[in-house]
């Protein structure tokens, strides 16, 4: 029996060993990070298995020299032999306690290091963004993982009871690897479960998860070398492994776990709850009700529920029903996984895509879209035809080195569409939204490159949508997509940043012009109206004149009829007096000088020049200040 | 020792999953296989459905998408008739029709799909070429006439590369190709903006001279119809003068009776009328009325 579990811990190791390289195999085979981790685990199983295989070698060589010498003893009585050393009696024993007191220690230390040294570079090697390569293959990783899995729970399994049962403590720490490496192998499918459903970051997390659990372990080893330095050593005491680790039997053996549990609850409410039928059913049944649940788990995948807005594909062994396809929204039976499987779609929902322009991710739109300052984090600059320009060409073939006949033009369309015949929707291309999106920029790409850019960006916008969606939807129709092209907007149709401005300058000179004209015809309604006032003016004035000039005459006729009778009743009085009473008249503002004196040899100045104002006289001229000296 | 039922279970189980998986296998609608055994194609799967293999190593499954693949070659520069140079990228719409083909020449890589395009990418490159250098930059761009010839290169690029990939059995079938980006070289996209540059600037220029000689016109014009309004017053002015001069003379009839007198008394108006303003008048003691002042004091200075 000893010497079966000797063998048992060779198998172990030997079966610990196979699996390791074939689980690193089937971990670069499928690139699946969480395997190669677990890989990991499984080299640092297969020292420990060889380090406790080794110990319990040793411990048998010593068994048989006890009983050789308790042998040599009954037939030897009294014999010198005893009166020896015990390093020359015992060599066994001796070689047994070197191993323990030194390589044992010597080895956790390394398996420390191993460990710490393993977590630290994993934990690097995952956080590069070039590491996580896409899974390849994961329903082959499934099969070997879980190959890996079986064969490791059955060894371990026995083992861990073989130990158990005999009170085999070396076996422990072997069989606790092999459960805990079945354990691992189970996540590292669930991993690739998850990649398969389209989670294709699970694998890279279960991985971080096993490099956390690995420093775990790690610093579980250091913690347990410190208390051994403190630890009483009591001969003859079989004593736990130094490099046994706790958390890997916890992790392989979760009844523990529960047995733990069991005895706090004891020791928490004062009786053994433990022992009570609620708890022992529930200890035997666990397995059950896991399994039961599972169970439960498979039979939901024979309902599938169709939320409002969508439609669903039903495939039963990858071929579509066509009875029953697309599934409505509502409850739907079918077969569980994997024999029928859905494929849902957003059917109703409005989808949009952008053409011209790469949106910025999370960047929410500017208030004001400005032609001089980039909207979008990449705008594509469209050729555009120019017709006045391609005319020009037209006749100039053969020139060299010409700039093309074209303009740049950004253009930035967002179309929304909708599927409406899912199954050729999913079933006739391979990405039919990129296929869609190929149209339709095809479409605005043709579209440009055929029409005048002073046209787009004027009156033939409205057409142009028109034309486009028209033009989206029937390459929509020839390639069977079964989608429906909801609407086109042409949100932003300008020039590029780099001409922009003197696009507005453009814009600007015309208000300018415009100004200018209205301008003027300000100024010709001033003038035309003032004109006709003047006109107005003068012709009055003309008629004021005539009417004076016409009383006038008849007023000086009839002071003349009245003069000649005075006239000729004292002609020279008539005469005299009408001569002094006009000197006084007339010469009321004049500046009279009468000469009285009788000298008449003098000669007389008269200075006629203006006189000087008063008040130009009386000006007071301040003078400035004089300056300050320094 | 007594066997535990659950671990029983457990096992069974297992052993039916992994056989499951080691043993079946699906080929969903839109997807063709090739199954190998030991490495070489033996069985090419069109049909949907679940079928059984040997386990791996001894048989593999190769799943392919049969729908239509769409991928976009690169942005490649190429000369056209005219000696233009342009940018052109197209994409293309293929799909798997014969598995046991398409398997062999494109297995060895990690990507089948992805070889495939990057084959196809390469014959493309060809195809492309020839179909733009045959065409004039006007048949890419143009606002003249009958616009473009769109369909007509993609048509050329098409039935190019669908002779390529027959003649060489890929397995696969080239269902359409598409012109997706048109661009012009960087050096060459700089003398367009240049010119739009030049042709806005020429455009605002042209815009305000425009506004100079329009606004000048409209003054010139209304000045001319003031001048035109005041001309036609003043000549009415005039005529109303005339028609009052004419009624004034009339009256002029009156100064016969006295022509003496008349002409006395107009040249005592003009006379009164020559003096009102800033006159100087010298007069001596000899002008009446002066005269009455004779032998009055002088201006003898004071002794």
């Amino acid at each position: 029996m000893e010497r079966s579990i000797q063998k048992n811990g060779l198998i172990n190791l030997l079966a610990l060993l196979a699996v390791g390289v074939a689980g690193f195999a089937a971990a670069r085979f499928s690139n699946s990070l969480a395997g190669l981790v677990a890989a990991v685990f499984m080299g640092l199983g297969i020292l420990v298995c060889a380090v406790s295989w080794f110990q319990m070698r040793l411990e048998e060589r010593e068994r048989l020299e006890k009983l050789e010498l308790e042998e040599l003893a009954r037939t030897h009585s009294g014999a010198a032999l005893f009166e020896a050393q015990d390093a020359e009696v015992f060599p066994a024993q001796r070689s047994r306690e070197q191993f323990e007191r030194f390589l044992v220690p010597v080895f956790t230390v390394i398996l420390f290091l191993l460990e710490a040294g393993g977590a630290a570079l994993l934990g690097r090697w995952l956080s590069r963004p070039t590491t996580a390569a896409e899974v390849k293959d994961p329903v082959s990783g499934l099969a070997l993982f879980g190959l890996f899995a079986l064969v490791l729970f059955l060894l371990g399994r026995f083992s861990a009871t073989i130990a158990r049962l005999e009170n085999r403590r070396l076996l422990r720490p072997g069989a606790s690897y092999l459960l805990a490496n079945a354990f691992l192998s189970v996540v590292v499918m669930l991993g690739l479960v998850g990649v398969w459903a389209g989670f294709t970051k699970a694998d890279l997390y279960i991985a971080c998860v096993f490099t956390g659990l690995l420093a775990l372990i790690a610093v579980e080893t250091l913690l347990q070398l410190l208390l051994d330095l403190y630890r009483p050593r009591v001969k003859g005491k079989l004593e736990r492994p130094l490099y046994e680790s706790r958390l890997i039997g916890l992790l392989g053996q979760p009844e523990g776990l529960i047995t733990t549990a069991a005895q706090a609850l004891d020791y928490q409410f004062g009786f053994k709850v433990s022992e009570t039928w609620f708890y022992r059913f529930f200890e035997k049944a666990l397995g059950w009700l896991i399994l039961l649940q599972l169970a439960v788990l498979l039979l939901s995948t024979c309902v599938v529920f169709i939320e409002a807005g969508e439609q669903g594909l039903l495939e039963h062994w990858g071929k579509p029903v066509a009875s029953r396809s697309p599934l409505g929204p509502g409850a739907h039976f079918k077969w569980p996984w994997p024999i029928d499987r859905v494929y849902r779609v957003p059917t109703e929902q409005i989808q949009t895509f952008d053409v011209g322009f790469t949106p910025e991710a999370g960047q929410e739109r500017a208030v004001a879209m400005l032609w001089t300052v980039a909207h979008m984090k990449e705008e594509n600059d469209f050729l555009v035809a120019n017709r006045a320009e391609s005319t020009l060409v037209a006749t100039n073939q053969t020139a060299e080195k010409r700039t093309p006949p074209v303009s740049l033009l950004n253009v930035s369309v967002p179309v929304s569409f909708q599927i409406t015949n899912l199954v050729d929707w999913e079933y006739n291309n391979e990405d039919a939204k990129s296929l869609l999106h190929d149209l339709a920029t095809r479409a605005v790409v043709q579209y440009l490159a055929s029409a005048d850019m002073n046209e787009i960006m004027s009156h033939t916008r409205l057409e142009m949508a028109q034309v486009l969606s028209d033009q989206i939807q029937a390459a929509a129709d020839q390639h069977r997509m079964g989608a429906k092209v909801v609407s086109i907007d042409l949100e932003d149709l300008h020039p590029p940043v780099k001409v922009a401005g003197e696009y507005e300058k453009v814009v600007a000179a015309i208000q300018i012009k415009e100004a200018k004209i209205l301008a003027a015809k300000g100024d010709a309604f001033r003038t035309n109206t003032l004109a006709g006032a003047q006109a107005v003016t003068i012709v009055n004035d003309a008629i004021v004149e005539s009417t004076a000039r016409k009383i006038d005459a008849l007023a000086q006729a009839a002071l003349f009829t009245n003069q000649i009778p005075a006239f000729e009743a004292a002609p020279s009085v008539f005469a005299e007096r009408a001569k002094m009473d006009m000197l006084v008249r007339g010469t009321v503002n004049a500046r009279k000088y009468v000469l009285l004196t009788t000298n008449t040899h003098d000669v007389l100045q008269f200075d006629l020049q203006e006189s000087i104002a008063q008040s130009m006289l009386s000006l007071n001229v301040t003078s400035p200040p004089p300056k300050s000296s320094p | 020792m007594r066997r535990n039922p659950l671990t029983l279970v457990i096992g069974i189980l297992l052993i039916i999953i992994f056989g499951l998986w080691l043993f079946v296998f699906q080929v969903r609608t839109t997807e063709v296989a090739v199954v190998t055994t030991f490495g070489n194609p033996t069985r090419p799967i069109t049909e949907p459905g679940a079928y059984f293999k040997w386990p791996w190593p001894i048989q593999k499954v190769w799943p392919f998408d049969k729908r239509v693949q769409n991928f976009e070659d690169k942005l490649t520069e190429r000369q056209t008739r005219d000696n233009f140079t342009l940018l052109m990228a197209v994409y293309v719409g293929w799909k798997i029709t014969d598995p046991a083909a398409f398997f062999p020449k494109f297995i060895s890589s990690d990507d089948p799909i992805k070889e495939a395009e990057r084959q196809l990418d390469r014959l493309l490159g060809n195809a492309k070429a020839a179909a733009i250098g045959r065409h004039s930059l006007s048949d890419f761009v143009s606002a003249a006439g009958g616009g473009t010839n769109f369909v007509a290169i993609e048509n050329e690029i098409l039935s190019t590369l669908q002779s390529q990939v027959r003649s060489n059995n890929y397995g696969l079938e080239i269902e359409f190709v598409g012109v997706k980006r048109l661009q012009l070289p960087q050096n060459v996209s700089q003398s367009v903006f240049d010119r739009m540059t030049e042709e806005r600037k020429r455009l605002a220029e042209q815009l305000q001279n425009e506004g100079d000689a329009e606004a000048q016109n409209i003054r010139s014009e209304a000045n001319r119809k003031a001048q035109e309004v005041l001309a036609t017053a003043r000549g009415k002015a005039t005529e109303i003068k005339g028609k009052a001069l004419a009624e004034a003379t009339a009256s002029l009839s009156v100064f016969k009776q006295n022509p003496e007198l008349a002409i006395f008394l107009l040249r005592l108006n003009a006379l009164e009328g020559s003096l009102k303003d800033r006159s100087i008048l010298v007069f001596d003691q000899n002008m009446p009325p002066f005269d009455l002042l004779r032998g009055s004091a002088t201006n003898w200075p004071a002794k």
